[in-house]
């Protein structure tokens, strides 16, 4: 009897002890959406998208705006702004205005880091203009602005229309010394968000930007492309077919394999030798074109290589101005050559002057069920 | 009704000072049956009956079988009638016939169902055995059906049941030993092993047990299930009630020790282990894939059973990062409406489909089943209108439940659902670290209980690999020891190794 | 001899539950951050380190199997009885009680800090560890079956976490390990150091060696239970090395942790949440058997029964967790442990088999003249 009345005691004495901090679902703020800007004075200035669960009102979204010295400061304004308490586990997308990732986003993301509430699977992406602007705008066709610009992003990057850019890749990138990172750009165009390109980062700052549709250079390069479509204007003179000789063909091919192989052939100079092979499929080409003869197909495929061979050496020649290096030639030239103690200045200089032998070599697998 | 439970008490004093002083048989008639009024408080459906001058019957009526009394009793004894005890008792045509000098044991037998015969002038007694009384008829077993197998079930009469499992396992070697437990009451119970099967140390260890207990009375055998097992604090039970002999004799059969007890339909079966309480006897009617996929499915079952309330409390209230986008939206919607915690809702929705069960099992059945749809689906639509739950809360209810009654035994699914009030108040209180805390508590406690010695959580733990194909899957016969190690039988392979199918 | 153990053949457990004792006690928290300490040292070369750890562990264990084979039916406790003598011999189970107690007070000083960091910020320390201490006390008073059950259950319950581990494998960069083989030895050597508080755990059969049935099975299934472990540890550097950049991962605290963040299923997200409730069982065996082993040295020493002692144990264990450590003070204080443990579990067992070897020699030469 007296050990049941010792552990009773002690029974008592933890259900007085630890009470653990709720967060009962229904009655906290989720916010879905930040998008952090620059204000003058080193301020920053947060815009909160916040879920609510509200079934009789119409917008489902509150969007709150605060400007203060850091990120939390923003929470404990919105905080006394918002009839709910904010919590950022749900946290999906954080925007950046373009002003703020020109100066630099390392501090941001070196908070999200140290939060534990918020998963390393978000998405990061910059605006043009400023974020506020993006997400206080009353659409007419989107009542969740955060649910909507989330699964934007996250269609287009599984259909590899755009570079992922969740959290953890982006700070992983940010602290190898041989590598950049890019994030996807967002743009209002009237009623609609759109990706509108990509941002080339350096050192957490905004340097330069790639047009979208190179996205399928870039993720060839990458070695990531397992996926994507692209439609590709081949030039008549390459294509040895007297019907063409002064036009350009317009084909679109969406890839089923592609492997890329880079490897350092002279590591003095810097040399690289960059292989792609493409198994792709034939989506949309001229009717003219005869695609029952076999010659036709090698002409197409030729036509193809030297395209894609050109525009790549352009997209590299552009990252190699701006100096960032998003496709990961730092660590293949580190992990290939023995001995290299690269560091960050020294592969700058070493990027800026690479030479890369580009050689393409592709194959159209299928095309459709109509010749 | 456990005025007096003594368990393992100082033994011989005590037993010495209760049994009743032996009182000899008057031999004279009106002293006779003066001594048998006064020692059986003149019940009014004591019968005594004057056959001539020197014999005179006694017995109980309706506790004899009448026919028996007129043809044969009646009709012998006219005929004799200066006959001693010992003519008498040769000369009649009953199968049971004694001979004693002892009034109590006459009058405990007369209790039993015999009938008196006093000689005058004798001071022995015969005592004609001829007991017979109304038992129900026997009918399908009403808490353990399955779809396939034989639908019999025990009732209530202990040579009934036992004819029944004699029935199924035609063996000189079933033992059959005969206790009589209850001060008060004097049940009789039989406990049952297969000799050259069941381990001598089981045996034993049930003998000793019940040799040892002492109670004013014994009605039913869960109590006697709950007096002999290993922890009589654990909430699982440690030994198995069944309704039907098939069930019973496949326990004989693997070598466990089976109690009947006079008066109830369960018979009792030892050792049983915790897995073991899932398995079913259709498991062998099916076939084995079959069979597998339905013992997983009821392992599954008792997981989410127990642990799903408490999950989804413990998410709703603590940790709303773990819930994925899709989900977030009718989720949230559905607790808006709701004004209390989560956790009020869980204990209140549990409380409503327990009352409803508890309604559902007290009302006649044809009432019954229509609270039970009445109750199940307007009450659970008006609490979801009237916002006091919401819907997501009542599907996992409904499926929470649905899944604790599929443990093929009742009292396993009792304990599932019972188990599951304290976890989901750990997880209101403490979120998934409560509920894992209460899944170490549950695991620990289930290591520790044995089972009449044997582990309960055998044979997982510790691990017997030859038993595990017959545990949590059933794999094909062949693969399938007959006797499982956790009984400790002495030969544990009844077939040689050699393949069914050839 | 009069320090030998008499034990009932029913309180022994089978040779082959060794196998999951070993493997339950050595992970233990030190999975949580073993990353960033070991990359400090050697960059990505981290699971050569793995691999030379696991090498000195299976030459400890060797050692100090074969010190115990020297005195059948014995433990650590005993054979330092033996060999020197009482009051000596006491000292020194002394010092050997003392390391268990702490390596049981850095298990729950490390969870309660990740529970704390990660999960429940304001939950108080005295709770997490009352509750810990409620679920040892009771699987302690349940006898050594209980808790090498706990160990079995505990592996076999924890399986799905290592499937889960190679979900985050989706963003890995495979030349992360490359190039191979291009740091030197020494550093190796340290990184192998670094590692000493994950690897340690398996000294427990010092303590339950004379409790296996079959002796000469026991050591092949405590090698097999290294082993495994070595397993289990490379999949989680490898995964690591590949997932983050060095940089980064030098400045993650809880590496393991952070793996599972990006996971996500279909109907669960921000699975390091459940692991991290879920790791109470991985901990549990760690912290019963040490307090068995302490239990088994101090009843050598004056006779108490179990329940007083875990009873004491348990509150000692909790005055010790009432001051609140600091994130700086932890690290220290586990760095402090990690070279106690290395003294004590590597270099100790090599010492001891030398003395008791040398002592058994002299004896034989005693008496063959």
């Amino acid at each position: 009897m007296k050990k049941e009345k010792l552990f009773i005691v002690l029974l008592s004495c933890i259900l007085l002890m630890g009470c653990a901090d709720q967060k009962i679902l229904e009655r906290i703020g989720l916010v879905t959406l930040i998008g952090y800007d620059v204000e003058e004075e080193e301020k920053i200035s947060a815009t909160v998208v916040i879920r609510q669960i509200n079934p009789e009102f119409q917008s489902k979204v509150e969007v709150q705006t605060e400007t203060e010295n850091t990120s939390k400061g923003t929470r404990i304004s919105i905080d006394r702004k918002t009839a709910k308490q904010i919590a950022a586990g749900q946290l999906r997308v954080v925007l950046f205005g373009e002003d703020l990732a020109k100066k630099s986003i390392e501090h941001p993301i070196h908070t999200f880091m140290m939060n534990n509430e918020i998963s390393t699977s978000i998405y990061l992406a910059v605006v043009r203009g400023d974020a506020q602007s993006l997400l206080a705008y009353p659409y007419e066709n989107v009542t969740d602005v955060g649910q909507h610009i989330y699964n934007l992003i996250d269609h287009n990057i599984e259909q590899q229309q755009t570079i992922s850019s969740t959290l953890h890749e982006i700070v992983r990138d940010d602290y190898s010394d041989v590598r950049n990172f890019a994030l996807p750009i967002l743009l209002k165009k009237g009623e609609n968000i759109q990706l509108d390109g990509i941002a080339l980062f350096k050192k957490g700052k905004m340097v330069g930007e790639l047009p979208a549709n190179d996205i399928f250079y870039i993720m060839i390069m990458t070695n990531k492309l397992d996926n994507g479509t692209v439609e590709l204007t081949l030039d008549g003179e390459t294509l040895n077919n007297n019907k063409f000789k002064d036009e350009q063909l317009q084909i679109a091919v969406d890839s089923i394999k592609t492997k890329r192989k880079i490897k350092v052939v002279n590591s003095k100079q810097n040399e690289f030798n960059l292989t792609v092979n493409m198994d792709c499929r034939l989506l949309e080409i001229d009717s003219k074109v005869s695609l029952t003869d076999p010659k036709v197909y090698e002409d197409i495929e030729r036509a193809m290589s030297e395209k894609i061979k050109k525009e790549m050496m352009k997209t590299l020649k552009y990252s190699q101005e701006v100096d960032s290096d998003i496709y990961g030639f730092g660590e293949q030239f580190r992990s290939q050559v023995r001995d290299s103690n690269l560091t960050e200045e020294k592969w700058s200089e070493l990027f800026q002057n690479m030479k890369v032998n580009f050689d393409v070599n592709v194959e159209i697998v299928r095309n459709g069920v109509f010749e | 009704m456990f005025r007096d439970i003594k368990k393992k008490s100082s033994p011989t004093n005590q037993a010495e000072k209760d049994k009743p002083k032996e009182i000899p048989i008057p031999t004279s008639k009106l002293e006779f049956l003066k001594k048998i009024k006064e020692e059986t408080n003149e019940p009014a459906d004591l019968i005594v009956k004057k056959i001539s001058e020197s014999i005179t019957i006694v017995f109980l009526d309706f506790l004899i079988d009448q026919n028996t009394l007129n043809e044969q009793i009646l009709t012998t004894l006219e005929k004799m009638n200066d006959a001693t005890p010992n003519i008498i008792k040769e000369n009649l045509l009953i199968s049971e016939v004694d001979l004693t000098s002892e009034l109590n044991k006459s009058i405990f037998e007369m209790l039993i169902g015999a009938v008196l015969i006093h000689v005058e002038g004798q001071s022995e007694l015969v005592i004609a055995k001829i007991s017979s009384y109304q038992s129900r008829g026997l009918t399908a077993p009403e808490n353990e059906s399955q779809v396939i197998g034989s639908q019999v079930g025990f009732n209530e009469s202990l040579p009934t049941n036992i004819s029944l499992i004699r029935r199924y396992i035609t063996n000189p070697n079933l033992c059959n030993e005969k206790f009589m437990l209850g001060k008060e009451t004097n049940t009789s119970i039989s406990v049952l092993y297969i000799k050259g099967i069941a381990s001598e140390q089981n045996v034993n260890t049930v003998r000793q047990r019940i040799k040892e207990l002492e109670i004013s009375d014994l009605l039913d055998s869960a109590v006697l299930a709950e007096l002999i097992d290993d922890n009589s604090f654990s909430i699982f039970p440690q030994l198995l009630l069944t309704e039907r002999p098939d069930r019973f004799s496949d326990g004989l059969l693997s070598g466990k020790v089976g109690i009947i007890v006079n008066g109830s339909s369960m018979g009792i079966l030892s050792p049983y282990t915790f897995v073991e309480f899932f398995q079913s006897r259709e498991d062998q009617n099916l076939r084995w894939p079959i069979a597998t996929f339905v013992r997983l499915l009821r392992f599954a079952a008792i997981f989410i059973s127990i642990f799903m309330t408490p999950l989804y409390v413990a998410a709703l209230t603590f940790h709303y990062e773990v819930i994925p986008q899709p989900l977030l939206v009718p989720l949230s919607e559905s607790r808006s409406i709701v004004p209390f915690p989560p956790i009020i809702e869980a204990l209140f929705l549990e409380l409503i489909i327990e009352l409803l069960r508890e309604a559902g099992a007290r009302l006649p059945t044809k009432v019954g089943q229509t609270i039970g749809i009445v109750g199940g689906i307007v009450l659970g639509t008006a609490a979801v209108q009237a916002g006091i739950t919401s819907n997501i809360l009542i599907i996992i209810i409904a499926l929470c439940a649905l899944s604790s009654f599929t443990t093929p035994n009742y009292l396993m699914g009792n304990v599932i659902r019972v188990v599951r009030f304290p976890i989901i108040v750990l997880a209101g209180f403490w979120g998934f670290y409560g509920v894992m805390f209460a899944f170490c508590m549950i695991l620990i406690h289930l290591i520790r209980q044995s089972s009449l010695g044997v582990p309960y959580t055998a044979p997982i733990y510790p691990p017997r690999w030859r038993d595990w194909p017959d545990s949590i899957v059933r794999l094909p016969l062949p693969f399938i020891n007959r006797q499982s190690i956790i009984n400790k039988p002495k030969n544990s392979n009844t077939t040689e190794e050699e393949k069914v199918n050839k | 001899m009069r320090t030998a153990l008499q034990i009932n053949n029913n309180e022994k457990i089978n040779a082959s539950l060794l196998f999951f004792v070993v493997l339950s006690t050595q992970i233990g928290v030190g999975i949580h951050g073993f990353q960033r300490i070991i990359v400090e040292d050697v960059g990505n070369s981290a699971w050569i380190s793995v691999i030379l750890a696991t090498l000195f562990s299976h030459i400890a264990v060797f050692f100090m199997i074969k010190t115990l084979k020297l005195y059948p039916s014995n433990d650590l406790y005993g054979i330092h009885q033996e060999i020197f003598g009482k009051y000596f011999g006491n000292f020194l189970n002394l010092i050997y009680i003392t390391y268990c107690s702490f390596a049981f007070y850095t298990v729950i000083r490390n969870y309660i800090e990740v529970i704390n960091t990660w999960v429940f910020p304001n939950l108080a320390q005295a709770f997490i560890s009352v509750s810990l201490l409620i679920l040892v006390i009771y699987a302690f008073t349940g006898g050594l079956r209980v808790m090498v059950g706990v160990c079995f259950f505990s592996f076999m319950v924890s399986l799905w976490i290592l499937v889960i581990v190679f979900f985050p494998l989706k963003y890995a960069h495979y030349n992360h390990l490359l190039p191979l083989f291009h740091t030197d030895f020494i550093s190796l050597i340290k990184g192998a150091y670094s590692m000493t508080f994950t690897i340690v755990g398996f000294e427990i059969i010092n303590v339950i060696y004379p409790f296996a049935k079959e002796k000469e099975k026991a050591s092949k299934y405590v090698h097999l239970g290294l082993l495994f472990t070595m397993v289990v540890y490379l999949i989680i550097i490898v995964i690591s090395t590949v997932y983050f950049s060095e940089a980064q991962l030098k400045k993650t605290v809880w590496a393991t942790l952070t793996l599972f963040s990006v996971i996500k299923l279909p109907f669960i997200e921000r699975i390091e949440i459940i692991t991290i409730c879920f790791w109470l069982i991985i901990i549990l065996p760690n912290l019963c058997l040490f307090a068995w082993s302490a239990y088994r040295g101090v009843i050598r020493i004056k006779k108490i029964k179990e329940t007083t002692f875990i009873l004491v144990f348990s509150v000692l264990i909790l005055i010790a967790n009432i001051p609140i450590l600091t994130r700086a003070q932890i690290n220290r204080f586990d760095h402090y442990f990690s070279q106690i443990a290395f003294y004590i579990v590597f270099f100790y067992p090599f010492l001891l088999y030398m003395i008791a070897l040398s002592k058994k020699l002299l004896k034989k030469r005693e008496r063959s003249n």
